[in-house]
């Protein structure tokens, strides 16, 4: 959809001079010490695909919002090229565009949320969200219909003719909102869009954004400096540190492999449990962590080395045939069933456990745990068993990012 | 060498005798050749459009009752700014009506409605192109402060070998005197503008032109009103000026009660014109407060 080519930004006087240092592999601070240029993004190449929410990170001042500016093209890009996917006309390098095919693509393909709204204060809420419209020439009737459409969308129906200033920062930034999408473009840039808000109202919005991407399905480049929000929102994350991208992959892989020491300070302080899944934690089904003890009625019995009160019968298709505890019977649950969003109170039976698919989420498993002792059984979705979650496994997981087993 | 020393003896202490600057020769020279030159050219194209305008706005205003005119002037003040000021606005013209001097006020503020009309159809324009572009501003401003540090009756003269007596060359005077404020309050306002609104409409695909009218000047309106209010106390201040040049109104009762030391006369002439000043300059506060780009301020 949208693939950023080498893209570099450098700030100064003479921004083409530093190619030669920028080649060598000098650093940001190095090539200001040198010629006093700013290097604010080098060389960042990645590729976001159509209907995808992508996210870059970085601390402040690594450069997002000069990458994010250099897309549209609000900073010009020192080197290097922006190739837009256009249904109509191919491939387009917005890095070399002219002026009025550069304002048509931001009209109708690209538009933007900024971190402080920047809506226009004196519309109102309707002619703020309808200005790409009328920018792009659509009759008055459609445009105030499209607008009150997607007002609706973000939950301000009945606000149109109130003025930005009579609206709280999360409802700014709902309008900031509907003013994007409104447009139909198909790609929107989010610069840090609720950086500026209260938590509670950062988390309402990040569920927000996520309702009306599933109805509209845009492509989204997101920018934050907040990993917990990458992570929630994000298909697959960049993060940045001092103008280059250091590491790109889905939030999962960054978690649990950071690739430089700055990313993992970043991971360090953020919460696992909404991203690793039961698979990346669960203890192997192999012979290595289990032994098989007998075999009973067609079906092979193991135990997890040193936990032998615990039987799993394996069929000879893979499946989980039963479990027994102590000689007793246990009844298994699919996870869904016994989890409720909020988790309830904990019922801890030893009687009955739960399984789950290798996709589950580390949160999730979590609540499984509290209904019952025994461990949570993560299966494929053909249903095979892939291996099993207990304490150790959760405790690591959690604390380390990574299944006990990896280890050793 | 002997000959220097009783040379230098006698310009030592003097070096002005050395040199003898003709420049007011230079300038009666160069004003004979722009009148001479330009009369023509002014008499036909500057004069007709701001007598016509002049005699269109005094006709409208003198030949409406005055009743009438209150009663607008009511409703102005009202929608602009808020019905106390409009309540204010009547008193003060009534007021002046009861001193026996209202059709005085009539041709003055025909006079500075059309001297301010033309500031702002000549101003903001050219305001808009200084805020465009640093080298246009840096050319303008010189001007601007020629216009406004001169002394009105420099140009008197001028204006009156130009455009002979009457109402037009005190106009003409009154417009150059008053235009600068709205020039550069226009400027001003249109640079103030926060770059985060020029880039959101940016972003959007706006063109520059869109970006101007759309964001730009009703973010402005509030300087640029602030501009207008300027201007129109400045052209107040030129009324007895004009009226030394054959302009009438109450400009005229205060220059012909000095002349005759009538103090009484030239105070009547004087308090409506201070009246007058104040219901103008209420209004056109009015006028900037309300404008919807004055909602910025309270934004950031
Ligand atoms: N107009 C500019 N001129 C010079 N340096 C700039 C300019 N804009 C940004 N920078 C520098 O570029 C770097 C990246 O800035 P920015 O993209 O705003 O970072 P972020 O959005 O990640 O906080 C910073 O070092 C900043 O100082
Ligand atoms: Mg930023």
């Amino acid at each position: 959809m949208i693939r950023a080519e080498g893209v570099t930004k450098v700030f100064g006087p003479n921004p083409e001079s530093v190619k030669p240092l920028l080649e060598q592999g000098k650093s940001k601070d190095e090539i200001q010490a040198e010629t006093g240029h700013v290097v604010g993004v080098n060389n960042a190449s990645f590729e976001v695909g159509a209907g995808e929410v992508f996210c870059i990170m970085g601390l402040s001042g690594s450069g997002k919002s000069t990458l994010i500016r250099c897309i549209n093209r609000l900073i010009e890009p020192t080197f290097g090229k922006i190739i837009l996917d256009d249904p109509e006309h191919g491939e387009l390098d917005i890095a070399t565009m002219d002026g009025p095919t550069l304002r048509r693509v931001r009209s109708q393909h690209l538009s933007m949320v900024f971190q402080h709204f920047a809506l226009f204060p004196h519309k109102t809420v309707l002619s703020n969200v309808v200005y790409g419209l009328e920018v792009q020439g659509r009759d008055k009737a459609e445009r105030e219909e499209l607008g009150k459409k997607y007002l609706e969308m973000v939950g301000l129906g009945g606000w149109e003719n109130h003025y930005p200033d009579e609206l709280s920062g999360g409802m700014q930034q709902r309008v900031g909102l509907a003013r994007a999408v409104a447009t139909e473009a198909n790609i929107l840039l989010m610069d840090e869009p609720f950086s500026a808000l209260d938590p509670l109202i950062k988390v309402q919005m990040q569920d927000e954004l996520m309702r009306i991407q599933q109805e509209l399905g845009r492509t989204i480049l997101f920018i934050t400096h907040d990993l917990d929000e990458a992570m929630r929102i994000g298909d697959h994350i960049a993060i940045m540190d001092a103008g280059k991208i250091v590491q790109v992959g889905n939030p999962e892989e960054i978690l649990v492999n950071p690739k430089t020491e700055y990313v993992a300070k970043f991971v360090e302080h953020a919460d696992p449990t909404g991203v690793i899944t039961a698979e990346t934690v669960a203890l192997p089904f192999t012979d290595r962590y289990f032994n098989q003890i007998r075999e009973e009625g067609g079906n092979q019995v193991w135990t997890r080395t040193g936990y032998t009160d615990v039987e799993f019968h394996v069929d000879t298709n893979g499946h989980l045939a039963a479990m027994r505890c102590e000689g007793n019977d246990v009844a298994l649950h699919e996870l869904e069933e016994k989890v409720t969003e909020t988790g309830g109170a904990p019922e801890r039976h030893t009687d009955a456990a739960v399984h789950c698919t290798t996709d589950t989420i580390l949160k999730r498993v979590l609540r499984g745990r509290a209904y019952s002792e025994l461990p949570v059984v993560v299966q494929d979705t053909e249903g095979r068993l892939k291996g099993v979650i207990d304490e150790p496994e959760l405790i690591h997981g959690i604390l380390e990012k990574q299944g006990y087993a990896q280890d050793d | 060498m002997n000959d220097l020393i009783p040379m230098l003896g006698g310009s030592l202490g003097n070096p002005f005798e050395l040199i003898d600057m003709p420049i007011d020769d230079w300038v009666t020279w160069f004003v004979d050749w722009l009148v001479d030159t330009f009369r023509d050219f002014f008499r036909t194209w500057v004069s007709p459009p701001v007598k016509t305008v002049m005699e269109g706005v005094q006709w409208l205003l003198t030949s409406t009752p005055p009743l009438a005119v209150l009663a607008g002037l009511f409703v102005l003040a009202w929608r602009a700014a808020s019905w106390k000021v409009g309540v204010f606005a009547v008193v003060a013209f009534a007021f002046i009506g009861f001193m026996g001097v209202w059709d005085e006020l009539m041709t003055t503020l025909s006079l500075v409605i059309t001297s301010v009309l033309f500031c702002l159809v000549i101003g903001v324009p050219i305001g808009i192109l200084c805020s465009r572009r640093d080298m246009t501003y840096t050319l303008v401003r010189p001007i601007l402060d020629i216009m406004q540090t001169t002394p009105p009756f420099v140009y008197l003269v001028p204006a009156v070998m130009l455009f002979s007596i009457g109402n037009v060359p005190g106009l003409i005077a009154t417009i150059i005197f008053a235009m600068p404020p709205t020039i550069r309050l226009t400027n001003l306002g249109i640079r103030q503008v926060p770059g985060q609104y020029t880039e959101a409409a940016t972003a959007f695909g706006s063109t520059p032109r869109q970006i101007l009218w759309k964001v730009q000047v009703p973010l402005a309106m509030p300087t640029i009103m602030a501009g207008l209010n300027q201007t129109i106390m400045l052209a107040l201040s030129m009324v007895v000026i004009a009226a030394i040049i054959g302009a009438g109104g109450l400009g005229l009762l205060v220059f012909q009660g000095l002349n005759r030391l009538d103090i009484g006369q030239a105070f009547v002439g004087g308090l409506g014109i201070v009246l007058l000043a104040m219901v103008l300059d209420r209004i056109t506060q009015g006028l900037g407060e309300k404008a919807p780009g004055s909602r910025a301020s309270s934004d950031d």
